[in-house]
């Protein structure tokens, strides 16, 4: 770096700071203003300081391991020059080979087992949703029913439901009860979103059998306070706050994380209202009790870098969730009062101790108490203009209730990892959780042939999830092998309560389940820019409570549940250069009794281990920089996964079809830039645009010699007309960030749905059209 | 012989193409022809919505077909169908499994469509119950049906336009018993049983005792041990009297399977599935072609006339010429998730001599699965045909020749799901 330096006899000051995107500061930034000047590196709070120079010209450069060179022509003259410095990080860019150091981030891209990192923290600002970016993600879709909060289901793979586990910071999900998840948490919030396909690394402790979401919190040092606040169409303010604070010496800390969701979702859809006739014809209506109130709030405070603890972290979470209920499964007809609430408390501990630098200890445990009640009680009905009609009676939907059910769930996990030498290293992982049912229902289910209620009666699930691991690496480090052994066992414990049993009051019904696990993921890397993958998991998903227990309504219990079996085999390579990034990957995967909600006797539903899949397919991501501002980003996914083992019989000819009600195709094109100094000095612009784009998929399933034609079965229409269809897709959004310069402030805008299309990611529930988001983001670093 | 190569691939491709395309037995549009055979399958193990498929073929089937082509209707619902005339109905909608009444229509290439809808007046209140939509055609231009929204009103519809031409209340008819309080939690008429003999339109009267969280209303519910009909003079619209079926219960279903059928010479039998939904008190009775009344001198028990005891239940009647077919349990019921009413084969063929009672079983044809959502016995260009499907795999209808109690297959579907219906229509 040439240096340009005049001077003119005067001593000055020269200080800044230096923050990633989201305004964090950056320790251990190089910064340099010159060979005749010392470089100086930025300390905890990512200021630095130099003194002593002369005035004149100079040329600011900051560098930092995963994230790109920043340089900056400056001129000093008066005494004190204060200056604000942004990187940005590679990742948000391309990843460059030749660092030699990487973010968190990237390494988590380039573990043996594979995992799709979303990285939130890079692009913070926007008003973006996390089930949105990872939309953009290859193999992954994300299917929400409805608007913001509204229940999403991750598809990986074609695994979907409870075959996809949820993570938070490597705990599992369910310890904070829906308050906290991919439907709802800010991205603000988030280091990142890992979306693990194939094999779950042991450290997750779950029984995923093909996929993993871990949502990456923030880490934070010294003061910071992070607030942003998202306006938007259909009434919708979505707020976030991360305060954060630990003392010079980082022995003790002290912080907040929340943010709060509201929103009207009272945007516009096509409904069918009744005529005089009887006849149902079209209307677009204004859905007028959609809407969603939900807060989280978690304070924590803990002591660090003691002897006995390199943390102990103390949390305490709070959430409250107000959910307007619409409709019922389908848009099909209108509800206007039900409502369904979810709140709890959850206490948590965590402790992490290094031992010698060879033992790694991380243990957490949390004690859950959730409460969940539906409420429909009205005595009449709704017409979708909001219209009452009293009818007499209690509720709505066909479903009365006033439920209050409450939830004791107790998780504790616990991992270890042993670094036998630099090249060979164990973890083991336990994850326990037990969860109690208990609750009251006037209007619920009752015993057969009594007056007691279903729900008073405890429910008690256990499950324990062990593994361990042994990762070497080989040919210089070039080869690294993850070996990993699962263990899987529950038990439960409840009444018997379908309606039609001869139920006895007295006798507890207990089942339990062990299984095993095996599997294995390596790496390999050639040269800088190649490198390669393979692995496969043979593993369990066990039935969840309410698949074991049942609800107090329509859903009867199934004690004879079996565990999912599944075996996945992934393969992948990646190719990257400065201005290319290229991934390639494929998964061939065998599903065998899977648990399904199958209709037993009107109106009563059972889950049961049912259909057996076999399929294949592939994805294929690029990343490619246009020039020094643009970066174009694009791929596709395209699975095959099919029924098999049906047995002979009337239903053989389902063999062969398609998975049924999952998307098969779906590809991303993003173009996005990185503009300074386009109004002011130092200022940025980040414009975007995404185009998303889903493969029309049935319902019900089509025999296989009736599919769609053409290259992979992308072309044309179903060889039989398919009435239950949902059509192909088109989502455009657009929108820009603008940071302003030397200012912690930064201002999202987007438009999603550009084209105001017809959205459907299920069935005859349509998802919101053309909308338009403003989101002011304030990020403060106290400097030392 | 590069050239050569290509001409010879294309040709093969085309050749293979076309002999694709000759395909007699699959449902693809081609003719113009007037008389279609229409099939209904139930494709889905496990959708609780019907999914299905209808086709229409030119000729009788015969060998083994397909039910999926390029003109067959893909859909939900495909339950709950009756036929008037040319014209085919059924209880669900196609596109989403909304109960009310769907037209289906086809057209003279074979296409199948689904047509016009009469949905309930207020699909949300009538989400809480079961059963609307159950319907009976008089006339090419009148109909009734029940409609949950209203329960205690039996709705008139056009069946040619497809639209509600107005209702029947016959509130004080059903309140002609029960006091409020006593444990009626639903009263209705013609949820379950809707048939027009004569002039006069029989109704089932619903006394149920079931709350909405105590699982389908009116249906295994009923709160009185005997059934009761009202009788309706269709030329007056007026309730004429209310007769009662002793000691039974649970009147019909929602007709998809012939729970009524009407003998040659005019008697309708009505089947009455018992106290609960694996039978107890089931009973098959009678009013004469002539009478409004239950013919107090006939009835078919299932525990006195049938076997011994009360372990199963009669689930659908089709009679001609003095003799009921019927579709009856080879073993005990037994219900919840892991029974045999639903899921195993069962179901045994018998002819029932209406003057003595005698049973005899009629072979040829596999014992198999519950008919409830089908068609179990049809008749078409005159021969009466039985639905034969098991879980192993046999799946077709079976011609029956009523002089040797004996059937034999006329055709095997083997793609599309469990044969649903069948039913010849002349395309207008």
């Amino acid at each position: 770096m040439l240096t340009f330096g005049t001077t003119y006899g005067q001593t000055l000051q020269f200080t800044g700071t230096v923050q990633d995107e989201g305004g964090q500061a950056l320790a251990g930034a190089s910064v340099h203003i010159g060979e005749e000047v010392a470089p100086q590196i930025t300390n905890q709070s990512g200021t630095f300081s130099f003194s002593g120079l002369t005035s004149g010209s100079y040329t600011l450069r900051v560098t930092h391991v995963g994230y790109l060179e920043y340089t900056q022509a400056i001129t000093l003259e008066r005494q004190k020059t204060d200056i604000a410095v942004r990187l940005v990080a590679q990742s948000t860019m391309l990843e460059d080979v030749t660092v030699t150091g990487k973010t968190e981030t990237q390494q988590a891209r380039e573990q043996a087992i594979r995992a799709v990192v979303v990285d939130t923290r890079a692009i913070a600002e926007q008003p973006t949703t996390l089930a949105e970016l990872m939309n953009r993600s290859p193999g992954i879709r994300i299917r929400q029913s409805g608007g913001l909060g509204n229940i999403v289901d991750v598809s990986i793979n074609g695994f979907q439901g409870n075959s996809v586990q949820y993570f938070r910071d490597g705990i599992p999900l369910e310890y904070l009860g829906g308050g906290y998840g991919i439907n709802n948490v800010p991205i603000n919030l988030l280091e990142r979103a890992e979306v693990y396909k194939g094999v779950v690394p042991v450290s997750l402790g779950g029984d995923a059998l093909g996929g993993a979401v871990n949502l990456v919190t923030r880490r934070h040092v010294g003061t910071m306070l992070d607030i942003s606040y998202e306006a938007a169409s259909f009434n919708t303010h979505i707020a976030n706050i991360a305060a954060y604070h630990s003392n010079a010496s980082n022995r003790w800390f002290v912080g907040v994380d929340g943010f709060y969701n509201y929103s009207d979702n009272n945007y516009k859809a096509d409904v069918e209202v009744i005529n005089e006739s009887a006849n149902p014809t079209p209307a677009t209506v204004s859905l007028f009790h959609n809407g969603y109130r939900h807060y989280f709030l978690e304070a924590y405070a803990g002591i660090s870098n003691r002897a006995w603890a390199d943390e102990l972290k103390i949390s305490l979470a709070r959430y409250d969730i107000d959910r307007e209920s619409q409709h019922p499964a389908l848009m099909t007809n209108p509800y206007g009062a039900l409502m369904v609430y979810n709140q709890g408390w959850v206490p948590s501990l965590r402790y992490k101790k290094n031992i010698g630098g060879k033992l790694a200890l991380d243990q957490f445990v949390s004690y859950s108490i959730l409460n969940r009640s539906r409420v429909d009680t009205v005595g009449g009905t709704f017409d979708w203009f909001g219209n009452f009609t009293p009818h007499g009676g209690i509720g709505e939907s066909p479903r009365r209730s006033l439920s209050d059910i409450d939830f004791d769930n107790i998780i504790s996990r616990t991992n270890a990892a042993y670094d036998i030498s630099e090249t060979h290293r164990l973890e083991a992982n336990v994850v326990f959780n037990h969860n109690r049912r208990v609750g009251e229902d006037p209007y619920g289910m009752r015993f057969n042939g009594t007056d007691i209620d279903i729900l008073s009666r405890a429910a008690i699930y256990a499950k324990t999830i062990a593994g361990i691991t042994w990762e070497s690496k080989w040919l210089d480090g070039r080869l690294t092998n993850q070996l990993v052994g699962k263990f899987f066992h529950f038990r439960t414990r409840g009444i018997n309560g379908f309606m039609a049993n001869a139920t006895d009051l007295d006798h507890y019904t207990s089942s339990a389940n062990s299984n095993w696990g095996i599997g294995n993921a390596m790496k390999y890397t050639m040269g800088d820019r190649h490198l390669l993958r393979a692995s496969f998991e043979l593993t369990n998903r066990l039935p969840r409570e309410n698949e074991l227990f049942g609800d107090n309504d329509t859903r009867a219990p199934n004690f004879d549940l079996e565990p999912e079996r599944s075996f996945n085999a992934n393969l992948g390579y990646r190719y990257q250069t400065p201005t290319l990034a290229l991934e390639v990957t494929g998964f061939y995967r065998k599903t065998s009794g899977m648990i399904l909600l199958i209709p037993v006797q009107p109106p009563f539903a059972q889950y049961q281990n049912l259909d057996s899949i076999r399929g294949y397919g592939f994805d294929i991501d690029i990343s490619y920089r246009i020039g020094q501002y643009l970066r174009l980003n694009g791929n596709a996914t395209w699975q095959d996964n099919r029924m098999v083992d049906v047995g002979e019989g009337t239903h053989k000819w389902i063999e062969g079809t398609r998975l049924r009600n999952t998307p098969y195709f779906f590809s991303n094109v993003g173009l996005a830039g990185t503009f300074p100094s386009l109004i002011w000095q130092d200022d940025r612009l980040k414009p975007y645009i995404h185009w998303n784009f889903i493969r029309e998929f049935y319902l019900n399933h089509i025999p296989r010699d009736q599919e769609p034609g053409g290259f992979l079965g992308l072309f044309g229409k179903a060889g039989v007309p398919v009435t239950n269809v949902v059509p192909n897709q088109h989502l455009l959004n657009a929108g820009f960030t603008y940071f302003l310069p030397a200012q912690p402030i930064s201002v999202g805008v987007e438009i999603k749905n550009l084209a105001d299309a017809k959205l459907y990611d299920y069935y005859k529930i349509q998802r919101p059209g053309r909308s338009f988001h403003v989101k002011i983001n304030y990020h403060l670093t106290k400097k030392s | 012989m590069k050239k050569f190569n290509q001409y010879t691939l294309l040709m093969l491709l085309a050749g293979g193409t076309l002999a694709s395309a000759c395909s007699s037995d699959d449902p693809t549009p081609s003719q113009l022809t007037t008389d279609k055979y229409v099939l209904i399958t139930l494709s889905d193990r496990v959708s609780g919505n019907k999914a299905g498929f209808i086709s229409a073929f030119d000729e009788l089937p015969t060998g083994t077909v397909s039910n999926s082509g390029a003109g067959s209707l893909e859909g939900q619902g495909m339950g709950g169908w009756r036929t008037h005339g040319n014209n085919i109905y059924k209880m669900f909608r196609t596109s989403d499994y909304a109960t009310g009444i769907e037209k289906i229509n086809v057209a003279a290439d074979g296409t199948v469509t689904a047509g016009q809808f009469i949905a309930s007046k207020n699909p949300t209140e009538a989400d809480k119950y079961f059963g609307t939509g159950n319907f009976v055609i008089k006339d090419d231009n009148l109909g009734y049906y029940w409609d949950a929204a209203e329960p205690t009103k039996i709705q008139k519809f056009n069946p040619s336009t497809m639209s509600n031409i107005g209702s029947l209340d016959f509130a004080d008819a059903i309140n002609e018993r029960g006091e409020d309080g006593t444990g009626i939690n639903f009263r209705a008429i013609g949820q379950k049983f809707l048939a027009i003999k004569g002039n006069k339109l029989f109704a089932n009267l619903t006394y149920a005792k079931n709350t909405t969280s105590q699982g389908q209303i009116g249906f295994f519910d009923d709160f009185y041990p005997d059934v009761y009909i009202a009788v309706i003079d269709l030329g007056t619209e007026t309730h004429e009297k209310t007769i009662a079926i002793k000691n039974t219960g649970s009147i019909a279903y929602i007709n998809e399977n012939h729970m009524y059928d009407f003998d040659t010479n005019g008697d309708l039998y009505i089947v009455c599935q018992g106290r609960s939904a694996i039978g107890g008190q089931s009973k098959i009775v009678r009013i004469k072609a002539n009478e409004t009344d239950i013919d107090p001198s006939w009835e078919l028990d299932f525990a006195g006339d049938f076997t011994d005891a009360y372990n199963g239940k009669f689930v659908g009647v089709f009679a001609k010429g003095g003799e009921l077919i019927l579709t009856v349990n080879t073993g005990p019921l037994t219900g919840g998730p892991n029974g045999n009413i639903n899921s195993a084969n069962i179901w045994k063929f018998y002819a029932v001599d209406v003057a003595s009672k005698a049973f005899t079983e009629i072979t040829g044809v596999p014992v198999g699965t519950n008919p409830g959502a089908a068609m179990a016995a049809v008749e078409v260009d005159g021969k009466i045909l039985l639905r034969g499907s098991t879980v192993s795999g046999e799946n077709g209808y079976y011609e029956y020749d009523p002089a040797s109690h004996s059937a034999e297959l006329l055709f095997n579907v083997n793609v599309g799901g469990a044969v649903s219906g069948f039913h010849k229509i002349e395309v207008q």
